[in-house]
């Protein structure tokens, strides 16, 4: 047996570089917090093809077992491969929790865990917490307005994070822990879903996530027009596009652009918010920004709420200024 | 072909932040001065349906399904008036959000189900637009042990094949599986269409069905998998916005980008 009383499994993914995800790295932050707290072990598991320099990266994150799987099968996500693999480990540990990052891979993966183990699920979650030795998990709910404290009725506990609630685990000098490598077995499960293709975006343009300045719009573009202007200013600052819902489901833009609760949650230094209004569900994938800088006709719109400058009129009028501006430093 | 919709009722989650008023004793959120609406992904479900009756008016039967304390005939309204064929509601003073978990939740709806008759195929949204638990699908399909694809944009049924066009960070990806069987589907579906006025009209005809907890077979409700402690308001964000006010707004901007530079965020 274990010299550990409890044990926390932490669920990583990687980008399709092979870097580890953010996500998933302040997973592990919340995961040796949590083991801190009970003095417990923190385990980890992470799943793919090729991917040995992820394992190597992962030494450096102070994790006491590492599993990996690592198999052409596992090249992308698909529940019959990821699944028995996540049970695996579960058995074989039996954590008392498991953290996933709250990506698409974990929308459809945690609740089928938790369905498997006959526990519940709270997605989504902005913090974790020990109240009188019970662990509690706060999360957002209608539309942010309330934040609901959760506690577990069966275990293990599982989660899925919100991205940027906590500070990513910082990379030490040293290796330790162990490592497992994991044969993988294929679920024979007979509701299986077969995979047929996959057509990936071509990757033209700076990710929302790696972008230090990020220009949305919104609903107040108007149409495709209003951002093409919007592109140009991402031309001349180095910035990647976003934007609101609307235009994403408007198909002004492609919907990976969308920012906040169903869409990314980005935090780049500089965020500038044209002709959005400020939801509170766009608002959870933006407000952490450093700089925010709100444009909007609507002298009371939400989104001023948390803009650093404001400038309140029709952005027609308002971008030509600071488009000519920006040329001149250039 | 039958086709079940499972549709929310939910508070309309774009009202402002004082008509979410907290209950703590009650654990519940209590919507004030705002209406119920069909929550949203749900409203996209229902047009994935609607888009395969396209195909086949004359053979695809879509029922909707949505329980809860009280579900509105009005709000439901919408969705027969959009091309559904019946609604089947399952009420009870019991179904209180503090204990109607996604596993509780889910259980319900499976009972409803079994009531309901024959189905080939179920559609849920990808989340709830109140408490946005994203599990009912999976766990739904767990106990009918029928296959879920999850995150759809796209749905199409051949015989008895089902191919589902899955959303994915950087792409979408095709799967197939077989009836019956469940899909989540998502926003990026596109939204449900608007009714004509005959539409309105035909609508209010069509089949109503009102249930229990006891008329479909349950004494009491599952116990809840994970229990509210508490709910509370977050604190909203300060408000220190500098506002640029010049004579023109063409000057606002080339002071925004100034001041910009000088903080050497660019
Ligand atoms: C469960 C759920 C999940 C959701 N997830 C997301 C999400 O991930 N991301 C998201 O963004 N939304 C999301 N939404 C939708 C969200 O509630 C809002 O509907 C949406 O964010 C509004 O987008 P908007 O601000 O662009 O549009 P609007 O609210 O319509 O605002 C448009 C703004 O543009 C301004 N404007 C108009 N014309 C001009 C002009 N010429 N110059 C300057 N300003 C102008 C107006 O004053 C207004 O403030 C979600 C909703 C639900 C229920
Ligand atoms: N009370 C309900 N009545 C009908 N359908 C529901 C209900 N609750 C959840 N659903 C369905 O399950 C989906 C996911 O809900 P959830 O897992 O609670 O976020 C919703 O989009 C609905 O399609």
């Amino acid at each position: 047996m274990s010299e550990y009383s409890t044990s926390v499994l932490v669920y990583i993914e990687t980008e399709e570089n092979h870097e580890i995800k953010d996500v998933s790295l302040e997973a592990i932050a919340s995961g040796k917090r949590l083991v801190q707290l009970s003095k417990g072990k923190l385990i980890a598991l992470v799943c793919g093809k090729n991917i040995s320099q992820t394992v190597d990266e992962l030494k450096y994150y102070d994790i006491d077992t590492l599993y990996f799987a690592d198999s052409p099968d596992l090249e992308i996500y698909q529940p019959e491969h990821y699944l028995p693999i996540v049970l695996d480990v579960y058995e074989k540990e039996k954590p008392t929790g498991i953290i996933f990052g709250n990506t698409m891979v974990a929308i459809d993966l945690a609740p089928r865990v938790a369905l498997k183990l006959d526990t519940g699920l709270v997605a989504d979650c902005v913090a974790i917490d020990m109240e009188s030795d019970e662990f509690v998990f706060t999360k957002p709910v209608y539309s942010s307005n309330v934040m609901a404290v959760y506690e577990f009725q069966a275990m293990p506990f599982i989660v899925t994070c919100r991205t940027r609630s906590c500070p990513p685990a910082e990379k030490k000098d040293q290796v330790s822990g162990e490592m497992i490598e994991l044969k993988i077995e294929k679920d024979t499960d007979a509701n299986q879903i077969e995979f047929i293709e996959r057509k990936l975006n071509e990757t033209n343009g700076l990710p929302l996530s790696r972008a230090n300045i990020i220009v949305a719009g919104g609903r107040g573009m108007g149409g495709k027009e209003g951002f093409d202007y919007l592109n140009k200013l991402c031309t001349a600052l180095g910035a990647a596009l976003g934007a609101s819902r609307p235009p994403c489901d408007l198909d002004w833009v492609p919907a990976k652009a969308q920012v906040g609760l169903t869409g990314e949650v980005v935090a780049p230094s500089l965020y500038i918010a044209v002709g959005i209004s400020g939801s509170f569900q766009h608002l959870a994938g933006m407000s952490d920004s450093g700089k925010i800088v709100a444009i909007n006709r609507d002298p009371k719109a939400n989104i001023f709420k948390v803009a650093d400058y404001g400038i309140v009129g029709e952005f027609e009028e308002v971008l030509p200024g600071f488009l000519k501006q920006l040329n001149a430093f250039n | 072909m039958r086709i079940i919709v499972c549709m929310k009722q939910v508070p309309d989650p774009e009202g402002p932040r004082e008509s979410f008023v907290v209950n703590n004793e009650e654990m519940r959120v209590v919507p004030q001065g705002i209406p119920p609406v069909l929550s949203l992904f749900d409203e996209n479900a229902l047009e994935a349906a609607l888009r395969i009756k396209d195909k086949n008016p004359q053979d695809v039967k879509v029922s909707i399904l949505s329980i809860g304390k009280r579900v509105s005939n009005a709000v439901m309204f919408k969705a027969l008036a959009a091309g559904a064929d019946e609604l089947i509601k399952v009420e009870d003073s019991q179904f209180m959000t503090s204990r109607l978990d996604s596993f509780a939740t889910a259980t319900i709806l499976a009972k409803a189900i079994e009531n309901a008759g024959d189905f080939d195929l179920i559609l849920v949204g990808r989340q709830a637009a109140d408490w946005n638990a994203g599990q009912v699908g999976i766990i739904l399909s767990g106990i009918l042990n029928i296959p879920c694809v999850t995150l759809a944009q796209g749905v199409d049924v051949n015989g008895s094949t089902l191919t589902v066009e899955r959303v994915l960070s950087n792409g979408i990806e095709t799967v197939r599986t077989h009836l019956p069987a469940i899909v989540m589907v998502s926003n990026e579906i596109g939204e449900l269409r608007y009714p004509a006025m005959k539409e309105r009209r035909e609508a209010k005809k069509k089949p109503v069905t009102e249930w229990n907890i006891s008329d479909i077979g349950l004494s009491r409700i599952p116990p809840a998998r994970i229990k509210l402690k508490r709910l509370f308001t977050p604190e909203m964000a300060a408000g220190n916005c500098l506002y640029l006010t010049d004579t023109t707004l063409e000057d606002a901007g080339r002071k925004l980008a100034l001041l910009l530079k000088a903080d050497g965020m660019i």
